[in-house]
């Protein structure tokens, strides 16, 4: 039995990545992180009864990611693979963004990587074995303009887990991230039709990411052939950087 | 600290739990009670190593070590470890 923790599972991606582990083994048992919404999520657990489970998770918020390890562990005893896929972005020039547009995007990106890593890591190096695979973004590499709060943060997301990865290599544990382009998902769905014209011309490949193709890397990752790829930044843009 | 004698089991299960969880190569008998885990003369432990005896401390015997100068003060030596473990479990 392997045991997966997905954060942000309602959205596009983190559903993708969720069916993409449930499809991978019968006996995975994969939980579903969400906030506000968790109608999409459900319904995603309801095609896999009994493998997988909703927590109500804020990213944010430390003792909520305490009592869903606790959760976890008690429900099975382990903890093996943690997805921090969880993430917002709202974009303005900083001349001027609300203060609260900045700490709000670095809380519920960086922060929460952060806080999400500490609460796992007892139970990996209990078992001297983990995953963990953090969505950042190819903002966190191109750093555009309108995102300094979104780009800092994701940006903050590859650091840590290249300084993660080499502090917990020798104990089994292996710590990516992934840098997305545009993936097909709600994120993307209120894009004005210019933007999204724009949008495609800069990606080499002329077309957007499907949701199931980040899915695919984010399960190789966490998989056994991935065992020496730790503190990678593996991005999934079709070919835009 | 705990005035009663170290229990010489208590010593040697803590030996044996450093070699495993650190996989050391050297073997737990070859490891004096009152050896520094760190520092000159002693086993050559890192700040990663402390990490995962913690957690081990935690694991094994319910002891919970959570800020740092607790821990330095436990993770000293076999002796220091096995004093804390003593006096938790009295
Ligand atoms: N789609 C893309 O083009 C793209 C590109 C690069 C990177 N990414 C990254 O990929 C990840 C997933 O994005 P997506 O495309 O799937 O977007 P999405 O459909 O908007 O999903 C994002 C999810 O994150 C959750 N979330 C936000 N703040 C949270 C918090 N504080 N606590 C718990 N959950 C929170 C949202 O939950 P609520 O419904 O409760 O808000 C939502 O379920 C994000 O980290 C995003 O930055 C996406």
């Amino acid at each position: 039995m392997r045991v997966f923790l997905i954060t942000g599972a309602n959205g596009g991606l983190g559903r993708a990545i969720a069916r993409a582990f449930l499809a991978e083994a019968e006996t995975n048992q994969v939980w579903l992180g969400v906030r506000s919404q968790r109608a999409d999520a459900e319904a995603l657990a309801a095609e896999f009864p009994g493998r997988a489970h909703l927590v109500t998770l804020d990213v944010t918020d430390r003792s909520a990611w305490d009592a869903t390890v606790t959760t976890i562990r008690e429900a099975h005893g382990r903890l093996d693979v943690l997805v921090n896929n969880a993430g917002r972005h709202e974009d303005s020039l900083l001349a001027t963004m609300p203060p609260t547009a900045w700490s709000g995007v670095l809380a519920a990106n960086l922060d929460a990587v952060f806080h999400g890593c500490q609460a796992v890591l007892p139970t990996m190096i209990g078992q001297r074995a983990g995953r963990i695979v953090n969505v950042a973004s190819i903002s966190a590499l191109l750093a555009p303009a309108g995102q300094a709060n979104y780009a800092a943060a994701k940006a903050g997301v590859v650091a840590l887990t290249q300084s993660l990865a080499k502090e917990v290599a020798r104990i089994g544990i292996t710590v990516n991230a992934l840098c997305p382009g545009y993936i097909e998902t709600e994120a993307l769905a209120g894009m004005a039709p210019e933007r999204r014209t724009a949008a495609l011309a800069q990606v080499p490949m002329r077309r957007f990411g499907r949701a199931e193709e980040v899915a695919a890397a984010v399960r190789f990752l966490a998989s056994a052939e991935a065992a020496y790829i730790t503190g990678a930044v593996l991005k999934i843009d079709g070919g835009i950087l | 600290m705990n005035s009663e004698p170290l229990r010489p089991e208590l010593l040697a299960e803590l030996k044996a739990l450093l070699v495993e969880t650190l996989m050391l190569q050297t073997p737990a008998a070859e490891i004096a009670d009152d050896q520094p885990l760190f520092g000159p003369g002693g086993l050559g432990l890192d700040s990663v190593d402390a990490l995962q005896l913690v957690v081990a401390l935690d694991k094994n015997y319910g002891l919970k070590l959570t800020d740092a100068e607790a821990a330095k003060g436990v993770l000293q030596s076999v002796a220091a470890m096995a004093a804390a473990v003593a006096k938790k479990s009295a």
